[in-house]
C-alpha cells in the first residue's frame, strides 16, 4: 500500500507543482499572486479535449499545440484585463478571481457535465511490486521533469530568459537598460497559461474533465507555492511534492475525510515557521 | 407559466365551445417542480408525466366527467421560490399537487401545503424526513435513501453471495445516510464489512481509499455517491485490479454512469426507481411516452416522468373519482390507497407516514446500460 500511495502522490504532487510554477513566475514578475491559475489548468485540459477529439495526435505535439494555445491565450489575456489591473495588488488579485470565475463559467456553457478525456497516453497498467498503475502517471512525472528542466534552460541561458529575470529583479532598472517591461511581463503571463494548461492535459486521461476541476488544484497548487517559497522555482517543485506525497498518505494511513486537511495543516504550520516559504528569501522593501 | 397560460387558455376555449349550461367545472391539478435551475432535467420529466396522464384522462372523458386542468409552476429548484410556488397553488385555489422535486424544496414547501390542508402526493424526493407521523396531507410514492441501502444490502449477501463487502461513500448527507443504514442492515444479516471509507464530492483522486479497500481484499464494493464521482471509483478501482463487483442505490441510476466508466461499471448491481423492463405494462408505457416526447427541446426523463405519470394515473385520478374534491375525503382515499403500480413488484400500500411501501427495482449494467436483475 506505502508504495501505491507513494507514486500516486508524486504523481499528484508533480501536478500541483507544475500550476504552482504559474504562480511564481507571475509572482517573481510581478509580485502579484494571479488566482486564475487552477481555471488556467482546467481550460487547459478542455483545449486538449477538444484537439484530441477532433484530429489524432501522438502526445508530445498534442502537449506542445495545447501549450502554444494557452501561451498565446496568455499573452492576449494579459493585454486585456492583466496589464489594467496590475498597478494595485488589492484590484489584481480580485480581477485574477473574477476571470477565474468568468473562465468556469465559459466552459460550463458548452461542457456542463464531466465528459471522459481520451486515453492519449495509452491505456496500460503498469504493475511495480504490489502498486499498480496507469501509463499516464509516468507521463505526468517525466513530463514535469522536463519541463522543468526547459524552464531552467530558458532562464539562464537564453537572452529572452535574462530578460525576465531582469524584470523580476528591478523592472525599473530592467528598463532603463533597454529590456522591454511590457513585452517581459506579457511574457510571463504566457509561460505561466502554458505550464497550467500542459498540466491539464497530463491530469486529463487519469480523471475526467468538468468546469470544475480547477478550484481545488488552484488552491493546492498556490499552498504548494508558497511552502515552497512563492519566488522559488526548486521551492515550488518541493512544495507540489511534498503536498501531494503527504496528503495521499494521510488519505490512505489516516482518514480519506481529511485529505484536503493536511495540505492546508501543513501550510499553516510553515508559515507559522517559515513565512518566506521552505526555499523561498524574504525580498527587502527597497525605500 | 406558458404552459400554465396555455392550458388555461385550453380550458376556457373547451367550455366555450362546448357550451353546455351547467358544465362541471374544471378540476385543478397543482405540479410543482424546478424546471430551471440544478433540478431541470428532473423537473421537466415530472412536467411531461403529468401532461401525459392528464391528457390520457381527459381524452378519455375525465373524471365523472369533469376534466382535469393541469397548473405548473417553476420553483427554480430553489427551497425558498419553492414556498411561493406552493403559496400559489394554495390561492389558485387547486384541488391537490402531485409532483416536488429536490428535498430540500420539498421539506419547505411541504409546510405550506400542511398548513393550507392541501393533499400533496411528492414524486421527486427521498429524503426520509419527508414522511414523519408529523405530515397528514403530504404522501410520498418515491422510496426512501433508507428502503433503498437495506434492499442492496440484502441483495448484495443473499442473492449476490457477497461475503467481503468494502463501501466507499461521499461524506455528504446522502452518502453518509445511505451507508448508516446498509452498515445496520448487514449487521442485521450477520455480515461485518471489510473496510468503510469516505471521499468528498469534488474529489478526483481515489487511489488512496481505494488502496485500503484493496488490501481489505473484498468481493463486493458498495459505493453511495453519486456521478462523476462513482464512474471514477469504478475506473480507478478496475486500474489498481480490485476486481469486485460493485453495488449501490439510486445515486448511481443515471445514464452517464456508462458513458464515464463504460468498462468498470459492466455487472453494477443497484436500486432504481423506474426501469422499462421490469414488466410489459413498463415497457409499453416507456415506449408510448419516448415516443411522445422526442424531438421536444427536452429529451425525455422516464425515471421521475414514470412516477407523476402513476401517481396521477393510479392514486390521484381513482381518489377524484370515489372522493370528488373534498380536501378531507381525498386525504382519507389516498392515506387508504393500495394496488399495483407497473414496474413496481407486488401490491404497493402508503404506511401511516404516508409513505408508498413497495419493493424498489434491481438493474444490472450489462451491456452499457441498464438492464433488469435477472440473478437469483
Amino acid at each position: 500500500m506505502f508504495d501505491q500511495l507513494l507514486i500516486g502522490g508524486l504523481a499528484t504532487g508533480c501536478i500541483y507543482a507544475v500550476v504552482g510554477l504559474g504562480f511564481t513566475l507571475v509572482y517573481r514578475t510581478l509580485r502579484m499572486v494571479n488566482f486564475a491559475q487552477g481555471q488556467v489548468f482546467m481550460v487547459g485540459a478542455f483545449l486538449g479535449l477538444s484537439i484530441a477529439q477532433r484530429v489524432h495526435l501522438p502526445v508530445l505535439p498534442l502537449l506542445f499545440v495545447v501549450g502554444a494555445v494557452a501561451f498565446a491565450l496568455g499573452m492576449v489575456l494579459e493585454r486585456l484585463v492583466f496589464r489594467r489591473l496590475y498597478h494595485n495588488h488589492e484590484v489584481f488579485v480580485v480581477g485574477s478571481i473574477g476571470l477565474g470565475i468568468v473562465l468556469t463559467n465559459a466552459v460550463r456553457v458548452f461542457f456542463p457535465e464531466p465528459v471522459p478525456f481520451p486515453k492519449v497516453f495509452g491505456s496500460h497498467v503498469v504493475q511495480i511490486g504490489t502498486a499498480r498503475f496507469q501509463e499516464a502517471y509516468f507521463w505526468v512525472v517525466v513530463s514535469t521533469l522536463v519541463l522543468v528542466v526547459l524552464l531552467h534552460a530558458m532562464f539562464a541561458y537564453t537572452r529572452g530568459g535574462r530578460a525576465l529575470r531582469a524584470v523580476a529583479a528591478d523592472a525599473e532598472i530592467a528598463g532603463t537598460v533597454g529590456v522591454n517591461v511590457n513585452r517581459a511581463i506579457a511574457l510571463t503571463f504566457g509561460l505561466s497559461f502554458a505550464v497550467a494548461a500542459i498540466a491539464g492535459v497530463l491530469i486529463g486521461p487519469l480523471y475526467f474533465v468538468s468546469f470544475d476541476m480547477g478550484d481545488m488544484v488552484g488552491l493546492k497548487a498556490f499552498s504548494a507555492a508558497v511552502f515552497g517559497g512563492i519566488n522559488s522555482i526548486p521551492g515550488t517543485i518541493l512544495g507540489g511534492l511534498v503536498i501531494g506525497v503527504l496528503e495521499n498518505l494521510a488519505g490512505g494511513y489516516i482518514s480519506s475525510a481529511y485529505k484536503d486537511l493536511v495540505a492546508f495543516v501543513i501550510l499553516l504550520i510553515m508559515l507559522i515557521w517559515r513565512p518566506t516559504g521552505l526555499l523561498g528569501r524574504d525580498t527587502p522593501v527597497k525605500v | 407559466m406558458k404552459m400554465q397560460k396555455l392550458v388555461r387558455a385550453v380550458g376556457v376555449a373547451g367550455c366555450i365551445a362546448m357550451a353546455i349550461p351547467a358544465v362541471a367545472q374544471d378540476i385543478k391539478l397543482g405540479v410543482v417542480a424546478g424546471m430551471s435551475g440544478p433540478g431541470t432535467s428532473y423537473g421537466i420529466g415530472i412536467k411531461q408525466g403529468a401532461e401525459m396522464a392528464v391528457k390520457e384522462i381527459n381524452a378519455a372523458g375525465g373524471v365523472k366527467g369533469r376534466k382535469i386542468a393541469l397548473v405548473i409552476v417553476d420553483d427554480a429548484s430553489n427551497p425558498a421560490q419553492s414556498v411561493t410556488s406552493m403559496e400559489r397553488l394554495v390561492n389558485e385555489p387547486v384541488d391537490l399537487v402531485v409532483g416536488g422535486w429536490g428535498s430540500s424544496q420539498v421539506l419547505a414547501n411541504m409546510d405550506v401545503a400542511e398548513r393550507a390542508g392541501l393533499p400533496y402526493i411528492v414524486v421527486g424526493a427521498t429524503n426520509p424526513k419527508i414522511t414523519t407521523d408529523k405530515n397528514k396531507w403530504t404522501f410520498r410514492v418515491i422510496f426512501t435513501d433508507a428502503v433503498q441501502a437495506e434492499q442492496i444490502a440484502d441483495a448484495a449477501v443473499k442473492r449476490l453471495g457477497m461475503k467481503r463487502i468494502a463501501v466507499i461513500h461521499d461524506a455528504n448527507d446522502y452518502g453518509v445516510g445511505n451507508r448508516d443504514v446498509f452498515l445496520a442492515s448487514l449487521k442485521k444479516i450477520g455480515v461485518e464489512p471489510v473496510a468503510v471509507v469516505s471521499y468528498q464530492s469534488a474529489d478526483k483522486d481515489f487511489t488512496a481509499q481505494l488502496s485500503r479497500i484493496r488490501e481489505a481484499n473484498p468481493d463486493g464494493v458498495a459505493i453511495f455517491g453519486t456521478i462523476p464521482a462513482a464512474p471514477a471509483i469504478m475506473n480507478q478501482a478496475r486500474d489498481l485490479g480490485i476486481k469486485a463487483r460493485f453495488i449501490g442505490t439510486g445515486g448511481l441510476a443515471n445514464e452517464n454512469l456508462m458513458t464515464l466508466a463504460p468498462k468498470a461499471s459492466e455487472g453494477t448491481v443497484l436500486t432504481t426507481y423506474f426501469h422499462e423492463d421490469a414488466d410489459a405494462q413498463a415497457k409499453a408505457w416507456a415506449d408510448r411516452y419516448v415516443k411522445e416526447f422526442s424531438g421536444s427541446s427536452q429529451p425525455p426523463r422516464p425515471v421521475l416522468a414514470a412516477w407523476e405519470y402513476r401517481a396521477i394515473k393510479y392514486i390521484a385520478a381513482p381518489c377524484l373519482e370515489s372522493s370528488g374534491t373534498n380536501k378531507d375525503k381525498l386525504r382519507q382515499c389516498i392515506a387508504s390507497w393500495k394496488g399495483n403500480l407497473f414496474s413496481v413488484p407486488g401490491e404497493a400500500y402508503f404506511d401511516k407516514t404516508g409513505q408508498l411501501i413497495q419493493q424498489s427495482v434491481l438493474v444490472e449494467v450489462g451491456k452499457g446500460a441498464f438492464q433488469a436483475f435477472k440473478g437469483k
